[in-house]
């Protein structure tokens, strides 16, 4: 069971209690919620918001992508994933991305948890650009997407 | 034959816009747009660097959501997506 969102932030904020009702369920005994916010410090600047620009068609492909080899690279049938990830200007302390899962047990939904957020860092096409007090901003430098043959 | 890019992340610094648009070959790979894209930098952004630096190290993506090779050709009128390294979460 799935759900995937890219969420412009124009028209509604990521909600942990959306996330909550959308994996609840008595089939599993353990849930999981990560979410990401804005921080008010990177790389010794002071930075005030953050611009999240996404390619979202291929954002919601990569959500898909990371789902399915779940099954197969760590086994993990039974679960719940609820991803939402936001776009355009957040605040500090405002919630980037939720990742929640729900699995049977908590081994299984910590390993999938933390294997989400690490794979959405190395394929989800999302870029910041942050925002300093000194009304600077810039875009992080970030890690090139390798090309893979199908 | 035109390719429009649309840009995202660090290129949207590229232009006030959120494509560019180039005349291109018929049978035109990514690499030569890629070419294209540096030789408008030259012209119309002073040849920034960093601009460019940015360029070589994106991949690019097709108008049906696939990370395409340097050695894709392109047939018809089409957009692509200039992908620059990613970093969301």
């Amino acid at each position: 069971m799935l759900h995937t969102k890219v969420i412009d932030i124009k028209e509604k904020k990521l909600s942990i209690s959306t996330a909550e009702n959308f994996i609840s369920s008595t089939d599993f005994g353990a849930s999981i919620f990560f979410s990401g916010t804005v921080r008010n410090q990177n790389n010794n600047k002071s930075v005030i918001g953050i611009t999240y620009d996404s390619h979202d068609e291929l954002v919601i492909k990569s959500f898909n992508e990371i789902y399915s080899e779940a099954d197969q690279k760590l086994n993990i049938k039974n679960k719940a994933v609820f991803i939402e990830h936001a776009k355009g200007y957040l605040n500090l302390g405002e919630i980037s991305i939720i990742i929640a899962v729900a699995c049977k047990h908590r081994d299984e939904a910590y390993i999938l948890s933390r294997y989400i957020i690490e794979e959405i860092k190395k394929r989800s096409p999302i870029w910041k650009k942050e925002h300093y007090t000194d009304n600077e901003s810039d875009w992080l430098k970030g890690n090139p997407i390798v090309y893979e043959k199908n | 034959m035109k390719v429009k890019i649309e840009l995202f992340g660090a290129s949207r610094d590229f232009s006030s816009h959120d494509s560019l648009e180039f005349d291109i070959d018929n049978n035109s790979t990514v690499k030569d747009i890629k070419s294209k894209i540096i030789d408008y930098l030259d012209n119309h952004c002073g040849g920034n660097e960093k601009f460019k630096k940015i360029v070589n190290s994106s991949v690019f993506c097709s108008d049906k959501n696939n990370i395409i090779s340097d050695n894709y050709k392109i047939t018809k009128n089409q957009k692509i997506a200039i992908i620059p390294p990613i970093g969301g979460g």
